[in-house]
């Protein structure tokens, strides 16, 4: 039995004349939670898009539970829940006709976690969505998702303008959700400390291309940061191989790689460049994201 | 499941749909006001004669109320929508994309009829106490491509709301300020008899056509 929720084979999309990627393959497993991460512009919601068959992509196809993406029947549509950028939801619609609405549509609508989450907001009963907070429509989208309790939850930047509080909130109940359930979670966010709570799987993406894909703890241990100086400032190592990125002020370098301290302090020493003030930074998710794609 | 788009479209336009049937009920009270005046005031049998003769409208009112009625559900129906994208939301639910846009295309159309309905058999009700038979067949066949033409109005404006691509934005817009003048043409009471039949058909003909602006919003063209 396949056990990929998520199968994307050699996905190629362009916008105009723009490539956005090119053979993009993607598998996630059932059970875990995918994060993807990149800039603005690298492609998250592209692929979101394409994965709900909101967009056709130029080349390759998407399987979700063994379904062409851009055909997916009404039962598979039933077992995905997703949560569109900006947690976009019937805003004319209060709490209680929003859930009424939704909960004809799903077989196994369980209204509990929702009232659960609903009974966290201060809101009246017939306060009409574009009258809340956006961190309390984000409760409202989230409570629906869990009602709906889908096998695959897709979400679109789910942490778009929400405040620590509601982030925090967001992600434990979404993390316990899953993970008690054994629900696969494909998900994007410009807020990298977030994954880091909530992931197990990391694709970073850049401009046209995957730089990393693998669990986050994999990830984490094999990518490194040093900094040091050089007693020769003019000395350049950015064309280096295992040079994955690398930030030089002056004689000041900060170096990122998937190598070893021992590798990097022995091709220093093989090279005959002479540095002082060698050491190994403590990276979090956020540090090694930055220090993979660079700061601008 | 059906029961739930419905609702959903309910919500939507209710408080517009009861607004403008009851300004179309105001407007359709203070045109028989004016008649009740105008017999007073010369006599039942001279005023039928103006009708007969003269062919004086009594009815003209209420001519465009019918096309803006339909544009407005249409706007009160799909902008909120389109904003954010939200129909999104709709085609992602557990059921066909196209059964969805039938559905809330049937429930846009049932409800201009519902309102036009309410309004047209008051219509009918107090001209057949004011006027004989032939006066007032007559105002009914010349009302009715007014109505229609709400109807055809309500299609081709949804579906330039919905529409993603401007290029077809357009278009449909040449073609709705082309086509909706047609259900308008001046003419003597009566005249437009021989093709009511083909101007309803052609109105629910263009309903259809949002299938096509559906399609490319689901699919992301821009």
């Amino acid at each position: 039995m396949n056990d990929n929720v998520i199968e994307c084979k050699n996905l190629t999309h362009y916008y105009g004349k723009k490539l956005v990627y090119e053979n993009l393959n993607i598998n996630v497993k059932r059970g875990s939670i995918l994060g993807l991460l990149g800039k603005n512009g690298a492609g998250k919601t592209t692929t979101i898009n394409i994965l709900n068959g909101f967009l056709q992509p130029r080349s390759g196809e998407c399987l979700i539970f063994g379904e062409n993406s851009q055909h997916l029947t009404p039962i598979t549509k039933g077992r995905i829940g997703f949560l569109i950028e900006g947690h976009v939801q019937y805003a004319f619609m209060d709490i209680h006709q929003i859930e009424k609405f939704y909960s004809r549509f799903y077989k196994k609508w369980n209204n509990e976690p929702y009232w659960d989450l609903m009974s966290k907001l201060k809101v009246t009963p017939t306060q009409k969505l574009s009258t809340m907070s956006c961190g309390q429509r984000s409760q409202v989208a989230l409570g629906l998702i869990l009602a709906q309790d889908p096998d695959l939850l897709i979400l679109d930047d789910f942490s778009m303008g929400l405040d620590p509080g509601y982030r925090r909130l967001f992600i434990d109940y979404l993390r316990e959700y899953a993970k008690s359930n054994n629900k696969t979670i494909f998900t994007t966010s410009h807020i990298i400390s977030d994954m880091e709570r909530l992931i197990d799987d990391v694709l970073i993406m850049d401009y046209n291309r995957v730089l990393a894909q693998c669990p986050v703890k994999q990830f984490m241990d094999t990518f490194n940061q040093f900094t040091f100086e050089l007693d020769n400032p003019n000395i350049d190592i950015s064309k280096e191989k295992f040079v994955v990125n690398i930030d030089k002020i002056k004689n000041k370098i900060e170096l990122n790689t998937f190598e070893t301290e021992a590798f990097v302090k022995n091709f220093l020493l093989k090279e005959n460049i002479s540095v002082k003030n060698f050491k190994k930074v403590n990276l979090n998710l956020e540090d090694a994201f930055i220090g993979l794609t660079g700061k601008y | 499941m059906w029961k739930s788009i419905i609702y959903k479209e309910w919500l939507k336009v209710r408080w517009y749909l009861i607004a403008a049937t009851l300004l179309l009920g105001i407007f359709v009270s203070y045109m028989f006001i004016n008649v009740q005046h105008t017999i007073a005031f010369m006599q039942a049998n001279n005023y039928w004669n103006v009708i007969v003769f003269r062919k004086e409208q009594y009815f003209h009112l209420i001519k465009y109320l019918p096309l803006l009625i339909g544009i407005g559900i249409a706007i009160a129906q799909y902008v909120p929508e389109i904003i954010q994208k939200r129909i999104k939301l709709s085609f992602h639910l557990p059921n066909n994309e196209n059964k969805i846009i039938l559905t809330m295309m049937g429930f846009g159309n049932l409800s201009l009829l519902a309102c036009f309905s309410i309004v047209f058999l008051i219509f009918v009700g107090l001209s057949n106490y004011f006027f004989p038979y032939e006066i007032v067949n007559e105002a009914i066949v010349t009302i009715l491509p007014w109505f229609i033409g709400g109807l055809a109005g309500y299609s081709l404006v949804s579906l330039i709301v919905l529409e993603p691509i401007w290029k077809y934005k357009m278009f449909y817009m040449v073609v709705a300020a082309l086509f909706i003048p047609i259900y308008y043409e001046s003419g003597v009471s009566g005249a437009f008899e021989p093709i009511n039949f083909k101007l309803t058909i052609i109105a629910l003909l263009i309903s259809v056509s949002l299938l096509f602006s559906a399609y490319r919003f689901r699919k992301g063209e821009m």
